[in-house]
């Protein structure tokens, strides 16, 4: 609205640019995690991991395997099962990959560029209400996994997305919950507000509600459906869960929205708790200014974001190697009867304290 | 140059609406039940986007947030795990009543389309309700929340209240045939 023409070509270009990085990058994650839920486990477990497959001689670390696997991924036989509902089956990988996708864009990964008298936000679309935006999409990731059981025509497939739907709903509430209280402390539903604000280490979100990031934690592992909370592909009873009958690049259409639903959900954990793109002890707004050169605060942060999401990742992967899986009963139990009654009480908590303050 | 930014929000507007009407009648006409419901939530989120559209964010956000993510959901839920199967044709026979209904509802919306196309849009109080306004306001949200919490504080607590009703009702009904097991 009351753009001029210059600055709609200019932003419009911008966005396109940006699409292009946020894609690759996303694009790129899959193979990098594989190589990583690997590596990690096996320096946890003393032994070597992949290390064989390399580049010419050089072995690096065997950070080339990832593209041996991902080849011998997409060459698989492609199968529909018999009986299958044709179209569902093949739009469900689609169903769960665009929801992560979207949320991706509403995150801010660094503080506006001023170049030119152009202002260009970091983040590829700008919400004023980023928080229902993102729970809004990410609300839409559970028909992927519905539609994937339903139309595979497998009752193991049925009962792995139900279990798997389940879940994300009864997990949706703690953390929402989780986040009103930040709300309510920074006063914004919009994203890059809340990391405006926080602009000291104090400020951050996980000292301001620690309640809140404890509950936001638990409830990142069983939104993605990730162990310790993977009952949805329990292999002992299931076989796979909802992608038991997906091959080749659907299954690895699955494995993408995992990962990047993981990754933004990393980012928001970071956003909202760690600062975003803040660097502790450092005004990143004023880094333009000093060196006299326009981008290099931008890029400073996004690397910050980028190394506060990346040590979520290592988390993820941390505890998938080290916490047991729960029973299903005992799932239910602790999100209902503890985190949902946990996050009404931190909400009422928070409230009343800023209530005394501002009073 | 015409001045894209000022053509593009109609543009966006009417794709919206014309892909709304198409995905609407889908619904209505897929016959098998998952279908409607999958078109259902496609449905809602072009809604959503057409609130966007209209500057609305936060209507738009709720609408995703409540609808598409989590009531169809359950309709979901219940047509696959009652196992509907795809409905067969009949031959379209109308009773006398159901002509009847189906015009009142035709004549229904018509009164309502041109009374909507005609007027201007007026809000539920006093004050504009331009995006200017708003924007100068605080803001989508907080003119909601001010709305909702000061003017309409208690048709919004009794709705509230009703939905609570609903629910232990429902709980209640679905209840019923199970045997009470006295405490020990």
């Amino acid at each position: 609205m009351g753009l001029t023409a210059n600055e709609f070509t200019v932003q419009f270009i911008a966005t396109l640019i940006k699409f292009a990085i946020m894609a690759g990058i996303l694009l790129q994650l899959p193979p990098v995690m594989v190589w990583a839920e690997r590596r990690i486990p096996g320096m946890m477990q003393r032994r070597k991991g992949p290390n064989r497959v390399g580049l010419f001689k050089f072995r690096l670390y065997g950070i080339v395997q990832p593209l041996a696997d991902t080849i011998k991924l997409i060459m698989k036989e492609e199968v529909v099962p018999e009986g299958a509902q044709k179209a569902f089956y093949h739009l469900a990988p689609i169903f769960s990959v665009f929801p992560a996708f979207l949320i991706a864009m509403a995150i801010p990964y660094g503080p506006d560029i001023h170049a030119f008298g152009f202002d260009v936000p970091l983040s590829i679309i700008r919400v004023d209400v980023g928080f229902l935006f993102i729970f809004a999409v990410s609300s839409l990731a559970v028909y992927g996994v519905t539609i994937a059981g339903w139309a595979s025509n497998n009752k193991y497939s049925l009962l792995g997305s139900l279990r798997a739907s389940a879940q994300m709903i009864s997990y949706e509430i703690p953390l929402g919950m989780s986040l009103i209280p930040i709300v309510l402390i920074y006063g914004s539903l919009d994203l890059n507000k809340i990391v405006e604000a926080q602009n000291h280490v104090w400020l951050w979100g996980v000292f301001l509600s620690p309640i809140s990031f404890v509950l936001f934690l638990i409830s990142m592992f069983a939104e993605t459906n990730r162990s310790p909370f993977d009952l949805a592909e329990a292999e002992g009873e299931l076989v796979a869960g909802f992608h038991t009958e997906y091959t080749s690049a659907k299954f690895a259409a699955f494995f993408l929205g995992e990962y990047v639903s993981m990754f933004v959900l990393s980012c928001l954990a970071s956003t909202v708790f760690f600062g975003g793109w803040q660097v502790p002890f450092v005004d990143i707004l004023k880094i333009d200014d000093a060196i006299g050169f326009t981008g290099v605060g931008a890029l400073i942060g996004f690397m910050s974001l980028l190394l506060k999401a990346g040590f979520f990742m290592w988390v993820y992967v941390w505890v998938r190697w080290t916490v047991p899986r729960f029973r299903y009963d005992q799932l239910m139990s602790l999100g209902w009867h503890y985190m949902v009654p946990l996050g009404l009480i931190n909400i009422v908590l928070t409230a009343v304290i800023l209530a005394a303050i501002r009073f | 140059m015409p001045d894209f930014s000022l053509i593009l929000p109609h543009v966006v507007f009417h794709t919206f609406a014309l892909l709304i009407t198409i995905v609407s009648i889908c619904v209505v006409a897929a016959r098998h039940p998952v279908k409607s419901a999958v078109f259902l939530v496609v449905d809602l989120f072009l809604l959503a986007g057409l609130y966007a559209s209209l500057d609305s964010h936060f209507v738009a956000a709720i609408q995703i947030l409540v609808y598409a993510g989590a009531i169809v959901v359950l309709f979901l839920f219940v047509i696959m795990l009652l196992n509907l199967q795809q409905e067969q044709l009949k031959g379209v026979k109308f009773t006398v009543v159901e002509a009847g209904a189906l015009l009142i509802t035709l004549i229904g919306f018509l009164v309502v389309m041109f009374t909507t196309m005609s007027g201007k849009p007026t809000g539920l109080g006093e004050g504009s309700l331009d995006v200017a306004a708003i924007e100068a306001a605080g803001g989508n949200t907080q003119v909601v929340a001010m709305k909702l919490l000061t003017n309409f504080i208690w048709p919004f607590e009794l709705a509230s209240m009703l939905i609570l009703m609903a629910m232990v009702a429902a709980i209640v009904i679905a209840k019923k045939d199970k045997k009470v097991v006295p405490a020990a």
